[in-house]
């Protein structure tokens, strides 16, 4: 018997009909997506997350952005920035900038490494249902595009007044966005299906 | 075609974290997903009340981040507070309209029509309304994808921040409206987040 779809948008059942590359399935009354073919394989998704994490490591210890005015110079990347937010209650903003761009794109590349890490290896992850869980709930959270058109806004924003100028962080930041997006595409309802010995 | 039918009717229930179909009978006393552990629900308790509860918190915070100052700048032209609207104008004069479009759409176009959103959503909800009911599930959809790009201004604010720290020639510190203006960011993801779109679909008698 094949499996069984509930569309998270208006609970309609289907059938699930095994799909080809490329292919999405759509919910029939209300257009949402159903299922998408899973797009790359554990070793392709694994590539994928080892580069997501150098990336990562080149946006935070590079600047993203740099002004120089008569020898005095200023750089700023993520940290940079969530810092400069942190005065009196404003901090507010600081947290909320620390776990959009930093914690959550942090958390999400480590814990598909764990999960795509035990499954090459065909072993179940430990802790598999709550990873996967987090994962799932995580995703809203993810803000590392934001902050690159953020980024972009102020070099804008900036040039009128000052020399202002791209690190290489910025050029992280985007493929890092990239990645994600190419990551975030995989569909995570067939995530689940790559560690043995899971009821899908 | 065969016609679509509901999960209840078949006796089954859907897990809205890991997308896991639950037969019903094998649910155990803690309505927990077999895969993911979370609790599973027909319907997310209290979904409306949630949903108005943060669009309302959004609301109301959106107030102050548009009336205090979200960054001050000091310099060889003097000392300035400028809010969120005093700063897209300012774009606007200086010619940059491009920048000021975009920074109007991620901070005024994206948090109204979200309220509007929502706020359509929840009224037709709670009307059991049939009206359009595949435009707003869509409309949903799009509420849920554009909501977090209005922490646009909380990045260009901080970065302008760390960047501008040069006593003589500019310096730029934030202020109040930008934890604010997060804090509406956040409300609002959180409204979206609580409504259940499956509503749009039930039939109440």
């Amino acid at each position: 018997m094949s499996p069984i779809l509930i569309c998270r948008d208006c609970d309609a059942v289907y059938r699930a009909i095994p799909l080809n590359r490329g292919d999405v399935a759509v919910c029939r009354r209300c257009d949402a997506v159903l299922a998408r073919h899973f797009g790359v394989d554990i070793e392709g998704a694994l590539a994928l997350v080892g580069a997501a994490a150098i990336l990562f490591a080149i946006a935070n210890l590079t600047p993203v952005l740099s002004i120089e005015v008569a020898g005095a110079q200023t750089q700023a990347n993520v940290w940079f920035a969530v810092r400069s937010l942190q005065q009196g209650w404003i901090s507010v903003a600081a947290m909320g900038l620390a776990f959009t761009t930093f914690v959550i794109p942090a958390a999400q590349i480590a814990l598909l490494f764990w999960v795509l890490l035990f499954a090459r290896c065909g072993l179940r992850p430990p802790g598999f249902a709550p990873v996967m869980r987090h994962l799932h709930r995580m995703r809203p959270w993810s803000m590392t595009e934001v902050f690159l058109l953020g980024a972009l806004v102020a070099i804008v924003k900036l040039a009128n007044w000052v020399p202002i100028a791209a690190g290489p962080g910025i050029w992280a930041v985007a493929a890092l966005t990239a990645v994600l997006a190419l990551l975030g595409r995989c569909d995570p309802a067939s995530w689940w299906s790559i560690a043995p010995g899971v009821e899908t | 075609m065969m016609p679509l039918r509901q999960s209840l009717e078949l006796g089954l229930i859907l897990c809205r974290t890991c997308g896991h179909a639950v037969l019903r009978a094998r649910l155990e006393v803690n309505r927990r997903c077999p895969r993911c552990q979370s609790r599973i629900e027909h319907r997310t308790p209290l979904s409306t009340e949630m949903t108005l509860a943060w669009l309302i918190a959004g609301m109301v915070l959106y107030i102050p981040a548009n009336l205090l100052p979200v960054m001050h700048t000091s310099g060889l032209l003097g000392e300035s507070d400028s809010t969120i609207l005093g700063g897209i104008l300012e774009f606007w004069r200086g010619g940059d309209w491009d920048i000021a479009l975009l920074i109007f759409i991620a901070s005024v176009a994206v948090p109204l029509t979200k309220f509007l959103a929502i706020g359509l959503l929840l009224f037709t909800v709670r009307a059991n309304s049939r009206w359009e009911q595949r435009q707003r599930t869509t409309l949903y959809r799009i509420v849920e994808f554009i909501g977090y790009w209005s922490m646009l201004d909380v990045v260009v604010v901080a970065l302008t921040s760390a960047l501008m720290q040069f006593q003589a020639l500019g310096a730029a510190e934030p202020r109040a409206g930008i934890g604010f203006f997060c804090a509406v960011v956040v409300a609002t993801m959180l409204s979206a987040l609580s409504f259940d779109p499956r509503l749009i679909w039930d039939r109440r008698a």
